[in-house]
């Protein structure tokens, strides 16, 4: 396997560190944390989805909870992130198979404000403002 | 550490191969999920009958279910690639690459139970 060395450590631990952070260094750890993060939400979910098996009240009472206001912020911060991560996994796909790499910073500039926009736009539609 | 660590990261393993072809998928995928379930759906999300009338439509069925197999790929993956920034050795990898194989099979297992469970 490729990146076994001493190298992985620091890796890790420059996750959180915001001391002469490049661009580059910001879009890695913007995809490490939402990863995260929606790798928690994905089995949080599955769990939720569980209660479909348990008969029409039970979930009909959850889909009730979940369109209170609180439920709905959960869902715009949901939405970022999926945005975030989405949209910056795919100029990382790009640049793996050589594709946009001079360009890289500029895309996840551009990408960013995309996501932004679209954020902007679905926090709307969820709220039906 | 260069300035990106990207320019490290994407060594074309098939582990990395899977994540960017899983990861493309699920751009559409999750795309669909999200327009059919919370914004086309009435008041944001569907009720009981509404789900169950969803899923017993073939094609919705067979989308959801790739949707279950790309989402687990992605994420197990996107785990393994985090514990591997950790630095561990060879033999804690092969160890958890069967965890993480058998998480997979268990939450696509679980989720295939769940969906048949609704739409029988």
């Amino acid at each position: 396997m490729a990146n076994r060395d001493y190298r992985k450590v620091s890796r890790a631990g420059l996750w959180l560190d915001v001391r002469r952070r490049r661009l580059g260094m910001w879009a890695y750890t913007i995809n490490r944390i939402t990863g995260v993060g929606l790798v928690i939400y994905l089995y949080l979910h599955l769990g939720v989805l569980s209660l479909l098996t348990r008969g029409q009240s039970s979930w009909d009472s959850f889909v009730a909870l979940a369109r209170s206001p609180f439920y709905l912020a959960l869902d715009v911060i949901l939405l970022a992130g999926v945005l975030l991560h989405g949209l910056n996994g795919l100029r990382i796909g790009l640049t793996g198979f050589g594709i946009g790499v001079r360009a890289q910073k500029t895309l996840f500039i551009v990408l960013t404000i995309v996501s932004a926009i679209a954020l902007g736009v679905a926090a709307l539609k969820i709220f039906r403002l | 550490m260069t300035g990106n660590p990207f320019a490290e990261e994407s060594k074309r393993t098939a582990a990395w191969l899977w994540q960017v072809f899983t990861g493309v998928g699920l751009v559409i995928l999750v795309g669909l999920h999200l327009v059919a379930n919370h914004f086309v759906a009435k008041g944001g999300l569907r009720d009981f009958a509404e789900v169950v009338a969803y899923l017993r439509n073939p094609v919705i069925l067979l989308l959801e279910l790739l949707f279950l197999l790309c989402v687990t790929t992605h994420a197990l993956l996107g785990v393994r690639a985090i514990f591997l920034d950790l630095g561990i050795s060879e033999r804690t990898e092969r160890r958890l690459d069967l965890v993480l194989k058998i998480v997979g099979v268990l939450t696509v297992a679980y989720g295939l139970g769940m969906t048949f469970i609704v739409i029988r």
